[in-house]
């Protein structure tokens, strides 16, 4: 009952040494935005994900490597020791049910004590937070199809596509959406959290220091979703407060009637921002009510399909809020 | 309750009109005359070789098991392919459009796939390779291997069997027809809530989708059934509980899951057709609707269908890794209790798939912790196959080297599991490509598993095996090609990009996009050489003996090789775990059945066949709305159930002499022969 | 390898194996349906459970307000009486009478009719009323959850019709006689779905 003799596959394994190049856009990390995180809660994160992933390799390791060897010790040209009718150990079984059972048992607690760290509705990190002792800024964020509409409700301002905060202030977001589902995230920021029609989210950051980032929407939600980036820049306090009262008194207001244009499925082909000043008060829970009374923003059949040929102003869907 | 439509609508042709047919898309032209020159040319060698009428008496009316596993095998692999086409088409158009000064062509402003156009062909890619490539090469090697691993002539429910096979054809039919008549759905495989809702997806794509999706599921739901039953049932005498091969286990658990989980889609699916077609509000965001409950009630389906495609994988492996280390599997209670463990498990960790919804640290935290302790009998199975495969005599065939390359994905994709389940580092790369990287790993898994059971069980189905030279070069190009497009997916998500995007914002990723399409280009190379493996094991068919790989240990390489359709001409009697081990180690192995006796056998019928088609047109017809012919559809329907119920054939019998000859010439007996006409029994009233 | 023992002392080959009983397969096939089925209901009850709330009926009724209190109860004792004419039906299967088997078929029948006429009114004279199901996501899962119960009482109505012909023609051949068992099973189920439906939505949500 020998196993039939074969050739060992050395020919087309040599094909492997094409791998190495897998390795070379690892030599820079600068594009990898997540091993950068900036502010309290993604530092939090990403201190997790470091503890969780080292503790995983402690078994994963280990497993890997006998992957490796005990094919090629045991293959049948070595000769090497053979049971064939070896097949159970309880001391064995215990430590594969044991091992990854204390191992998962220590993740599972901290990765518990993460979750309530960096909880987006209201993260345990940020009480400490040096920003912590001033009032908090407030930020309305409404992804309509498919741009993103931050609303200042104590400034008095709003803008589209472009998210202003001041360094050293813990930055509360409260978060809706016009007809579909989106995620809003900022990439080495903020945790990433959906924002949905007829509901209400939150996120929560704090930065300390001036600097650009790009966010995005993360859910699909139609032909646009692409475009959906805005910009997030952190300020020091009195260029943000100069920004603010640059804005208030700029001549397009945002009323709802102005809103629901906006809210027209629109592609904003390379995020252009806008200003609004004196946003209606009442706005980001006047969408919310809106969306629960059934209130939606179609998207034409024939939009989505001459989306292709959208020009560089950006297409617009024909207006017909219902 | 009429919806209001967008656009025509008419009582013959509902909104089917000829702008519904995209004959300026040249990509969709080019498709259409590949499919249509592909299907002239195997019409035109059935009808060369006069082989119509054998296709039609020996194939497509058939209900024997191992028929049907063939034939759900070779769908699987046509939509394999399809899937992979569209995979490939989106990799390269992220890789042309990648920044804003990226060029457009055909149309696109960047790339060369309108948005829209694209979106369909994610949702196509994962609608396919989920329920018509992935589930039909399970169910398909499901149904060829374990009738024969328990010593039964069939599945419990043979004509029920061919039904299933049916109804995933029509579900797979109706995807292909998509292409070229209408759209299909831009919503995601998952459908996106409140999305998918008419105001926002007002065209048939998501009704495609959604039709495709119920009656595929419908199919695996009897098939979950039949299965059930013909392992509760069927068993050859002898063969208890813990005599049962691992991969039957597997089965087991995996169609519980199924029976379990396929019910909850259809319901979610059911709500949204409602939805559409009668205009409530169950998943919209206003009047009350709650899309919540669709993310829910789809991924209380979802999570669970990954291990029913994961553990027959599982089971595969435990086939295979004994057989090519010549020892008995290890630690084997423990293999059947980690199953039941990872499928009890896998029903109460769906909110994983959403931690970003706004749960709560409550639940986000509990979920996390559910979803981690997965990876303990994972962990276990991954033990026992090293265990196994300590202190053996392993030989690398092509399955043995499927299934180490498929250990060492499950690693990483387990690796990469354990990371996303933690929500904390989830928030960072929730939607993300790593998450596309991390359960492509997976399906990976599945994938190697499945080739490697293609390869593992070939010779006993057409008595030779697959050539070992191609066949090594497909598995090693195969596997060069998935890391070098999955490895830079791992990056990309590192970098904070997300799936599902036509354009990427991001210039600076463009090296990482070209090793993702070089990988696509190495694909295409393993693809030339599946083709010749498939060549060359046709062309030279050199026989395999009965116990093809000479190291097997179940009952399968007992029977002859090819298989009888009749499986064994006399029912074995099991005396041990590895019944054909046991027999070699008492020298048994070659003791043949010394009388014979009768067989009953069912008779083929074209009932199957002809619902599949009845359920095509009628996913057809309800999804451009005409309601004559839904209706239409749907009597028929009926009336083939009922005329059907009134047949009073009760299938034929094979003579001791037939199968003596048979044995004889074991030719005449394989399942591929054609087998002689026979006259059926007729039911008489028993009072 | 081992010692060789003669092939006498072991049983390899068991030709009597091959009769397995189809009724008890067939039963236990469709035991494995009605899992199925059951699941199905507990999607469409979850669902109900989710959506039976105040926000989800968008200003709408509730439960309280849409539910026939006396139909209910009468449609309870219409379907449990139903299958009792059908398992009495089943009884005189035991004897290979076919009339009795005709009559209990059609009594079950005649209750199952009435009952899906109750059903059927009481929801049209809702969705008269301006509260059909479109109204609100609460209305819609309130006529999903019965007409889900609905479709599947019209299916086994239909099945009955089948039934009288069959015994009729074909006698009590094994077919027939096991698709009477699993029919008796599948009203017997349906009976058991609306007694689910009868204490979750007309006895704890018109209580509320």
């Amino acid at each position: 009952m020998n196993p039939p003799k074969q050739r060992r596959a050395s020919l087309p394994s040599k094909l492997f040494l094409i791998l190495p190049a897998l390795l070379l856009p690892g030599c820079t990390t600068a594009d990898l935005r997540l091993f950068h995180p900036v502010g309290l809660v993604a530092r939090a994160e990403m201190h997790y994900t470091l503890i969780l992933v080292i503790t995983m390799l402690i078994i994963i390791v280990p497993t890997l490597l006998m992957t490796i060897i005990f094919p090629l010790r045991y293959h049948h040209s070595r000769n090497a020791k053979y049971t064939p009718d070896w097949h159970f150990s309880l001391s064995i079984e215990l430590l594969a049910w044991g091992v990854p059972l204390a191992i998962v048992a220590f993740l599972c607690y901290l990765t518990i004590k993460g979750v309530y760290a960096v909880n987006p509705w209201a993260p345990g990190i940020l009480a400490n937070a040096p920003g912590a002792s001033q009032p908090p800024i407030n930020v309305q964020v409404i992804a309509t199809d498919w741009q993103w509409v931050f609303i200042y409700p104590d400034q008095g301002v709003a803008t589209i596509d472009d998210l202003v905060v001041p360094a050293g202030r813990i930055i509360h977001l409260q978060m809706t959406s016009t007809s579909n589902m989106n995620g809003f995230y900022i990439p080495q920021v903020v945790p990433m959290v959906d924002a949905m029609p007829a509901m209400e989210s939150k996120d929560a950051f704090e930065l300390n220091h001036p600097a650009t980032y790009t966010g995005f929407s993360t859910d699909f939600s139609g032909a646009g979703f692409s475009w959906m980036q805005f910009s997030t820049r952190v300020v020091p306090q009195a260029a943000f407060d100069g920004w603010v009262q640059s804005l208030q008194s700029s001549p397009s207001q945002l009323t709802y009637a102005a809103f629901q244009k906006i809210a027209q499925p629109t592609v904003n082909v390379g995020a252009k921002p806008a200003y609004f000043s004196a946003p209606d008060k009442n706005l980001f829970n006047e969408v919310i009510t809106a969306a629960m009374q059934g209130v939606v923003y179609p998207v034409p059949d024939s939009f989505t399909k001459r989306v292709s040929d959208n020009s560089a102003q950006g297409a617009q869907a024909p207006a017909s809020p219902q | 309750m009429q919806v209001a439509l967008d656009g025509p609508w008419s009582p013959l042709l509902g909104r089917l009109s000829l702008a519904a047919i995209p004959y300026s898309n040249p990509i969709l032209v080019s498709t259409f005359a590949v499919v249509v020159v592909l299907g002239i040319v195997i019409v035109g060698a059935a009808l060369r070789y006069g082989k119509v009428g054998y296709i039609w008496r020996e194939w497509l009316t058939s209900v024997d098991h191992k028929k049907i596993g063939v034939m759900y095998i070779i769908l699987g692999l046509v939509m394999l392919f399809r899937g992979f086409i569209d995979g490939a088409m989106m990799r390269t158009q992220q890789l042309l459009a990648d920044g804003p000064n990226s060029p457009g062509y055909l149309g696109a402003q960047h790339g060369y796939l309108p948005p829209y156009h694209f979106d369909q062909i994610y949702t196509a890619h994962g609608t396919l390779m989920l329920f018509f490539a992935a589930t039909p090469l399970v169910a398909g090697l499901g149904n060829l291997i374990v009738p024969l691993q328990i010593g039964a002539r069939d599945m419990a429910f043979p004509y029920l069997n061919a039904t299933s096979l049916w109804l995933t054809v029509s579900g797979a039919a109706l995807c292909m027809i998509s292409l070229f008549v209408g759209e299909f759905s831009n919503a995601t495989w998952v459908g996106l809530m409140p999305f998918s809702e008419m105001p926002t997806n007002p065209g048939v794509g998501v009704d495609y989708w959604m039709w495709a999706f119920q009656l595929s599921s419908l199919g695996t739901t009897f098939n979950a059934i039949n299965m059930i039953a013909t392992i509760v049932k069927m068993r050859a005498p002898g063969m208890s509980w813990f005599r049962m091969p691992v991969y039957c286990w597997s089965s087991l658990t995996t169609n519980i899951i199924g029976l379990s989980i396929f019910p909850v889609v259809t319901v979610a699916l059911t709500m949204l057709g409602i939805d559409r077609y009668c205009g409530t509000h169950f998943f919209t965001a206003g009047y009350g609707g709650n899309f919540m409950l669709y993310v829910n009630l789809f991924w209380i389906w979802g999570h669970p269908e990954v291990y029913f495609l994961m553990l027959p994988a599982f089971g595969l492996f435990s086939e295979i890794v004994p057989t090519f280390s010549n020892k008995a599997l290890f630690g084997y209670p423990t293999m059947v209790a980690a199953s039941f463990s990872i499928g009890g498990i896998g029903w109460v960790v769906w909110a994983h798939h959403f931690f970003t919804m706004g749960m709560g640290p409550a639940l986000n935290g509990y979920f996390s912790a559910a979803t981690m302790l997965v990876g303990i009998p994972t962990g276990v199975k991954a033990f026992n196959w090293l265990f196994t495969m300590y202190r053996g005599r392993i030989t690398y065939a092509t399955p043995m080297l499927w299934a180490l390359i498929g250990l060492v994905l499950l690693l990483i994709g387990g690796l990469t599991g354990m990371m996303l389940s933690a929500s904390v580092f989830d928030y960072t790369v929730h939607n993300s490509l790593f998450v596309v990287a991390h359960f492509h790993c997976m399906v990976l898994v599945i994938g190697a598993a499945l080739f490697a059971g293609v390869t593992y069980w070939w010779p006993k189905v057409f008595g030779f095996k697959l050539d070992e030279k191609n066949g090594q070069m497909y598995f090693w190009t195969f596997v060069i090609a998935s890391l070098l497009v999955f490895v830079p997916l791992f990056y990309l998500g590192f970098a904070g990009v997300t799936r599902r995007l036509d354009y990427i914002y991001n210039p600076a990723l463009k090296p990482l996009l070209w090793v993702s399409e070089g990988g696509i280009g190495m694909y295409f190379v393993s693809l030339f050489y599946f083709g010749k493996m498939l060549y060359v094991s046709l062309r030279d068919q050199i026989p395999a003996a009965a116990d093809s790989w000479g190291t097997g240990r179940t009952l399968e390489w007992l029977t002859h090789t090819p298989v009888p359709f009749y499986n064994f001409a006399v029912t074995p009697q099991i005396n041990a775990r590895d019944e054909l081990a046991w027999r070699k180690a008492k020298g048994l192995e070659g003791v043949q059945p010394t009388q014979y006796v009768p067989i009953h056998l069912p008779n083929n019928t074209a009932v199957p066949v002809i619902l599949g088609a009845l359920a095509t047109i009628f996913g057809f017809a309800m999804t451009w709305r005409i309601w004559w012919l839904s209706l239409a559809s749907l009597l028929a329907i009926i009336v083939v159930v009922i005329i059907r119920s009134f047949d009073k054939n009760e299938g034929y019998i094979l003579s001791a002499e037939d199968i003596a000859r048979m044995e004889n010439r074991i030719a005449l007996a394989s399942i591929v022969a054609e087998q002689p006409k026979r006259p059926a029994l007729v039911q008489v009233e028993a009072h | 390898m081992a010692s060789n023992i003669p092939a006498a002392s072991a049983v390899l080959w068991n030709p009597s194996a091959d009769e397995h009983d189809p009724i008890s397969a067939r039963t236990y096939g469709f035991w494995l349906y009605l899992i199925g089925d059951a699941l199905l209901f507990c999607g469409v009850f979850a669902s109900y459970a989710v959506l039976d709330n105040p926000v989800n009926a968008a200003g709408g009724p509730l439960t309280a307000q849409v539910i026939n209190a006396p139909h209910g109860l009468l449609q309870t004792f219409i379907i449990l009486a139903s299958v009792l004419a059908y398992s009495l039906g089943t009884v005189s299967l035991k004897t290979g009478n076919q009339a009795g088997v005709r009559l209990g078929i059609i009594a079950a029948l005649l209750l199952g009719a009435a009952f899906l006429y109750i059903s059927g009114s009481d929801l049209l004279a809702l969705a008269a009323q301006g509260d059909g199901p479109t109204r609100s996501a609460f209305l819609s899962v309130f006529f999903t959850l019965l007409l889900t119960h609905g479709l599947h009482m019209v299916f086994g109505i239909l099945w009955m019709l089948v039934m009288l012909v069959q015994v009729s023609v074909l006698g009590f051949t094994k077919d027939v006689v096991g698709r009477l068992l699993n029919l008796r099973l599948f009203w017997q189920f349906q009976a058991t779905m609306w007694v689910c439906v009868y204490f979750y939505v007309y006895l704890l949500g018109g209580s509320r």
